[in-house]
């Protein structure tokens, strides 16, 4: 825990403290609160996964939805200023770390009236090795091209201009799964019902997530991590204190300065129906 | 910014000031916002644009079976949510 200084890193390690017995292990802690990756509460979801570490970011994999569970970034000022000064430039590819049966190909997205949704944003990413990994089809949803392009690229800009005013930020990113029964493309790739994005802001000590329908529209949902636990079935962050985690933080206004607003809209109730993990 | 093929493949992409171009076989998507400013850096960014926009003409105009429109996209199955 030599990492976390300043004022607040007495706090910080003892609420951590009893967490980490709990974490899932993984081979890239330096982009997890506490160096602990999310946690699998619903044991449905860990058939078939794989932790994927990357330069700037890591992943969980499912060869079951064909998507990654959640995608996990620690951003820094720094990073954020660099990556601003870079073009995009990509290639989407089959990821080459997994199993042919587990992955997409560029073929299953084909056709399909979907976009390639990043899940850690390609505009994150600081230098091209970064950029290039973020167009691995692992770190990909199928996502609805409107919320894909406006809303939801909002809100990951919202989030790289806290981490620059606020120094770092972590960030957890990643689908939703609602409802009996889901959409899927190609039959291979299961289609998210909603996207979440979870932040954790160290010099407040505050977090939270913005969830989105994956779907047209402008309208969004802030919970708190213990709220968005109940929805993916994922915690998020397990090195958080239960008292950060049940209190939301008020998240930045996702609305752009440089266009008239569309009317964004933050809503207190959306069809979100809550899950326990199951046991 | 890096050349592409329009069409050719369902891999590249490229941004353009704060616009996305993305390839695919079925179509290029463009979108987000670009100022072209009145400076070299506009002229840079709108010969890009431009040039873009010339081979997707070139690409379209060359089909002889270019279709009026193309079939809407595949519909998705639907299958049991795993994790419920």
């Amino acid at each position: 825990m030599t990492v976390l200084l300043g004022r607040f890193s007495l706090a910080v390690v003892l609420t951590l403290a009893p967490a980490f017995a709990s974490a899932a292990e993984t081979a890239c802690p330096q982009h997890f609160v506490g160096r602990a990756a999310p946690d699998l509460a619903n044991a449905k979801l860990a058939p078939q996964t794989r932790e994927l570490c990357y330069s700037e970011f890591a992943l969980l994999h499912s060869g079951v939805t064909r998507t990654p569970l959640w995608s996990a970034e620690h951003l820094t000022r720094a990073q954020i200023d660099t990556a601003r000064a870079l073009d995009r430039e990509g290639t989407f590819h089959p990821d080459p770390n997994l199993p042919r049966r587990e992955r997409t190909e560029l073929t299953d997205y084909a056709r399909s009236g979907f976009d390639r949704g990043h899940v850690a944003p390609s505009g994150d990413m600081p230098n091209r090795q970064a950029q290039q990994e973020s167009f691995s089809l692992a770190n990909i949803i199928p996502q609805n091209p409107d919320n894909n392009r406006d809303l939801w690229s909002d809100i990951e800009a919202a989030v790289r201009t806290l981490a620059r005013r606020e120094g770092e930020v972590y960030v957890v990113t990643g689908p939703i799964f609602q409802g009996e029964d889901l959409q899927q493309l190609n039959e291979r790739v299961l289609v998210p019902t909603h996207v979440f994005k979870a932040i954790y802001v160290p010099r407040r000590q505050q977090a939270g997530a913005y969830v989105a329908p994956n779907a047209p529209g402008d309208t969004w949902k802030a919970v708190s991590i213990a709220e968005l636990e109940q929805l993916t079935g994922i915690d998020v962050f397990p090195a958080l204190s239960s008292e950060i985690k049940t209190t939301a933080m008020a998240l930045p206004d996702p609305d752009p300065p440089r266009r008239k607003p569309r009317a964004r809209r933050q809503v207190e109730e959306m069809p979100l129906r809550e899950r326990m993990p199951a046991e | 910014m890096k050349k592409i093929t329009p069409f050719a493949n369902e891999a590249d992409s490229v941004g353009l000031g704060d616009l996305t171009i993305e390839n695919r076989t079925d179509q290029v998507s463009v979108y987000g916002s670009l100022d072209l400013t009145r400076d070299k850096q506009g002229l840079k960014n709108a010969r890009a644009l431009k040039g873009l926009l010339d081979k997707v003409v070139r690409v379209l105009e060359a089909d002889k079976k270019l279709p009026d429109k193309l079939p809407p996209p595949k519909a998705p199955s639907r299958v049991k949510n795993p994790f419920q």
